[in-house]
């Protein structure tokens, strides 16, 4: 397996590394450490997933790193300087935090809400307003459509959204997450999963994330710690290295069995080969469009809109009038650095038997389909086989 | 934010003398710290209070006009009028505003009780004491005039209470109730009266305060009660019987209050 | 009773005004102390159960008990009846306020925090603008609630309308006895009325639309 998860990666690193260094916290009062002696590097520009049971110390571990809880005894470090050099407040607002159903102000705006941290530093008010379209557009959320909007008339996802959009307001080195997408459901969190990778590619932070969920931690972490109680690392690792080999009994109860169907979420989308198809522009002759699916013996089109984001993948029967329109339907769509379980989900849900794939900013790269994965998962079978005849030669061998 | 509407409803026009969010809420309280502090606080605060005010009525050097005004007698027979003046408001009321109530919980009256109730809490933004004199230029001076004051006084608490713990019954247990063959009438009486009655009796004591409170206002038109203290002591320049004379009613309001609190927590059915 | 009104109708006016600025007053000096008092009851809880009782128990008192022992306190003088109006105005606007800043959910209160925000922001910029609707409407109990306080009060201590309800009753028989009662009651109805009105202004202008019922 290929553990190549950097592809296309063309901007430099924007984040900065974390080290904590033996950090313990202990409530008064209660007999056993929440965290036991923790040391840990994050490097720079890479999402860590925290994950483990309930009551392991990830969320206690991931708020020591903004001071939310104190450690009672240790060192935090951030691109080697200790966080308690500055006052909490002055650190808080360097690091993005982002938590679960966004937690966003009722009483503000969406653009008020994500200004909150670029107005504590000072910005001024045309360098805020465009900083807050800026993110509102890289989240995909039209700034015109939203900017003015209140957090009760948007969606549970939306939120989520602006939510992501208010960490990464004054551009934070770091940010940490805790459970950012638990509260929405599960196409939802998928979609927002994609755009948060798709996000990462373009910025490169330093993530540091929270969730009780093993997908999602293998979906979105260039490495994983699995904690267990007391803030104890069971393992710290590629999520390849995690499912492939458990450090102990205790990971592979957590992962779960490694069957061909959970290595399909290891593997991305952008790891087979994209299928091309016919797009058409909102607004071009109909006719055109269907000249060209025809000549190409595609019997439908993707509609692309003026920035090549897909909107809409209708039958050519169902092109009506001269020009082609703005699609209606809500088309589901697929991050290149999607695992291929999310893709396969995704189609069979759709009539076409595949799936529409974007890339930075949504824009449109071609399609996966319902043959590319099969095969691709015999060739997984196939190579697990070889595997297992290469142990046994071993084994007879000794 | 769930109290958002709990308060905003209790505030409207209305005028609720605990200032409490409604009664429907308090359904199922258990006896936390602050419910033990109302039974507890009350009563030695007041048997304390009173207490000092004996001592210091027995002990003080009274001039001869302090002397006749704080009599015994004098004093007993004001706190006897007062009370009076209490319960007969207070048990009119409830007959005015429970039968009501349920009325507007029935049939095609339903209708009509959010028009009611809104009449009701506009009126009693009129305040008391314009209420009172002017039922007395109306109906005449006297004891009947002052209870007529304060019955339309206290009949709001009531009725909206009562209107909301009606509404407040689950009304599957209102189904049950006719499934198994009671009569609506019965289903009245065994079901949704008892599941409403704590509710109820929160009204009652709503309305039992704000009566002691405006009773001292009675004796503006001579209907007697602990306010006649307090304003001969105004007129006469005596701020001893003024303050004895808010003591005793400040305290007597206490003891209601706790009183209807104590009923409270007694109607409450076990196991709600 | 037009020929009534309108003989008197400057003093009229002007007594109307009294009592509403009274009130006003009254109610505004209250709501902040309330407000105060709140933050601070709602960061110790053990003060919350004693503070609902002592306030349940406040709102007990007699209005007339209470300016007869302003009298006794400070005599005859307008700040008597201003005192004894705000200490009944405060009690609904702290009992609102404590109810108001406990609804605030807790995770908006980490995540302002985890943004940096200082516990002083955090209250002025998240937790009030949340608790306000509650202590709006907190504010405007009060002020219906203060409007029969000062007409009390206006028995001995103070200015307002208060004072025609006495004059009517005290010239009773007399030919304007009725119209000087009724004119004052209907006239504080009416200006509480006004200040409900104004109140209500009050709350479509501070109240988020994001949060607005």
């Amino acid at each position: 397996m290929t553990t190549q998860h950097t592809t296309g990666h063309t901007s430099g690193i924007s984040g900065a590394e974390i080290r904590l260094e033996e950090v313990v916290k202990r409530y008064p009062g209660q007999k056993t450490a929440a965290v036991e002696s923790l040391s840990l590097t994050i490097p720079a520009g890479e999402i860590v997933m925290f994950v483990g049971p309930s009551g392991c110390g990830k969320t206690t571990s991931l708020k020591m790193i903004n001071r939310l809880i104190e450690p009672t005894s240790g060192t935090i470090l951030i691109d080697g300087e200790d966080v308690r050099k500055s006052s909490a407040d002055e650190l808080r607002r360097k690091i993005g935090y982002v938590i679960q159903g966004g937690s966003l102000f009722p009483h503000m705006t969406v653009a008020k809400n994500i200004a909150i941290v670029p107005k504590m530093l000072g910005w001024d008010a045309s360098r805020v307003k465009g900083r807050v379209d800026d993110l509102l557009d890289l989240v995909g959320l039209d700034p015109s459509r939203y900017r003015d909007r209140y957090p009760r008339e948007l969606s549970g996802g939306q939120q989520q959204r602006v939510g992501v959009a208010r960490g990464l307001a004054a551009d934070p080195p770091v940010i940490l997450m805790d459970e950012p997408f638990g509260a929405v459901d599960p196409i939802t969190r998928q979609r927002l999963q994609d755009e948060l990778l798709s996000i990462q590619r373009e910025l490169r932070k330093t993530i540091v994330c929270v969730t009780h969920d093993i997908d999602e931690a293998i979906k979105l972490g260039d490495r994983i710690v699995i904690l267990r109680e007391g803030g104890h690392i069971a393992q710290y690792d590629t999520p390849e290295v995690v499912l492939a080999s458990p450090a102990d009994d205790f990971v592979s109860d957590f992962v779960g069995s490694g069957s061909t169907l959970k290595q399909l979420s290891l593997a991305r989308v952008n790891e087979v080969d994209l299928r091309e198809t016919v797009t058409a522009r909102i607004g071009e002759p109909t006719a055109d469009a269907v000249q060209r699916a025809e000549a190409a013996g595609e019997r439908s089109v993707i509609v692309l809109d003026d920035r090549d984001r897909p909107r809409g993948w209708p039958w050519l029967r169902q092109l009506k009038g001269d020009r082609i329109v703005e699609p209606t339907e809500d088309l589901v769509t697929v991050d290149e650095r999607s695992t291929l379980n999310d893709a396969l989900d995704t189609m069979l849900t759709s009539s076409h038997g595949a799936a529409v794939v974007t890339g930075d900013r949504d824009r449109y790269i071609g399609i996966v389909t319902f043959d590319t994965v099969t095969d691709h998962m015999r060739l997984l079978e196939d190579r697990a086989v070889e595997d297992r005849a290469h142990e046994q030669a071993a084994g007879e061998r000794a | 934010m769930s109290a958002t509407s709990d308060a905003t409803a209790s505030a409207g026009a209305t005028v609720d003398p605990t200032g409490e969010a409604p009664a429907a809420k308090r359904r199922g309280r258990r006896l936390d710290p602050e419910m033990l502090l109302l039974l507890v606080l009350p009563p030695v605060l007041v048997a304390l209070a009173f207490g000092a005010w004996v001592v210091w009525r027995q002990t003080a050097d009274l001039d001869s006009v302090e002397q006749s005004q704080l009599a015994w007698s004098t004093v007993t027979s004001l706190m006897v009028e007062h009370v009076k003046l209490t319960v007969v408001a207070g048990l009119l009321v409830v007959a005015v505003a429970v039968p009501l109530g349920i009325a507007l919980t029935r049939g095609r009256l339903k209708a009509a009780s959010p028009v009611v109730v809104g009449l009701a809490n506009a009126g009693q933004a009129a305040p008391a004491v314009g209420l009172i004199v002017l039922l007395a230029l109306w109906l005449g001076f006297g004891f009947g005039t002052a209870i007529i004051a304060l019955v339309v006084y206290g009949v709001l608490p009531v009725l909206r209470n009562t209107i909301v713990g009606l509404q407040g019954v689950d009304p599957t247990l209102v189904e049950a109730g006719r499934g198994i063959g009671m009569t609506s009438a019965s289903v009245l009486l065994r079901v949704e009266l008892p599941l409403a009655l704590p509710v109820i009796m929160s009204g009652v004591r709503t309305a039992l305060v704000l009566i002691v409170g405006t009773a001292a206002l009675a004796t503006f038109i001579d209907a007697g009660g602990l306010g006649a203290m307090i304003v001969s002591g105004i007129n006469l320049f005596r701020n001893s019987l003024v303050v004895s004379g808010a003591l005793l009613v400040a305290l007597l309001a206490l003891l209601v209050e706790w009183l209807g609190r104590v009923l409270e927590f007694v109607a409450r059915p076990k196991g709600v | 009773m037009w020929d009534f009104i309108r003989e008197r109708q400057d003093q009229l006016l002007y007594n109307a005004f009294q009592h509403f600025s009274l009130v006003m007053q009254a109610v505004l000096v209250a709501s902040v102390l309330a407000v105060l008092l709140a933050v601070v009851i709602v960061r110790y809880s053990w003060l919350q159960g004693l503070a609902n009782a002592l306030s349940a128990i406040g709102l007990t008192i007699p209005a007339l008990a209470l300016v007869g022992v302003m009298l006794a306190l400070t005599g005859i003088q307008p700040i008597s009846a201003f005192v004894a109006v705000a200490f009944y105005a405060l009690l609904p606007v702290l009992r609102n306020a404590v109810v108001g800043l406990q609804g605030v959910d807790p995770t908006l209160v980490e995540s302002a925090r985890g943004m940096g925000m200082s516990p002083l922001a955090v209250l002025w910029r998240v937790r009030l603008p949340l608790a306000w609707p509650v202590i709006h409407a907190g504010v405007r109990t009060s002020t219906q609630m203060a409007m029969g306080i000062a007409a009390i009060a206006a028995y001995i201590l103070g200015p307002g309308l208060g004072g025609y309800i006495f004059t009517g009753l005290a010239q009773i028989g007399g030919a304007n006895a009725v119209n000087y009662a009724l004119v004052a009651t209907l006239g504080i109805v009416l200006v509480a009325l006004v200040a409900d009105v104004l109140l209500l202004l009050l709350g479509r202008l501070t109240i988020s639309k994001g949060i607005r019922a």
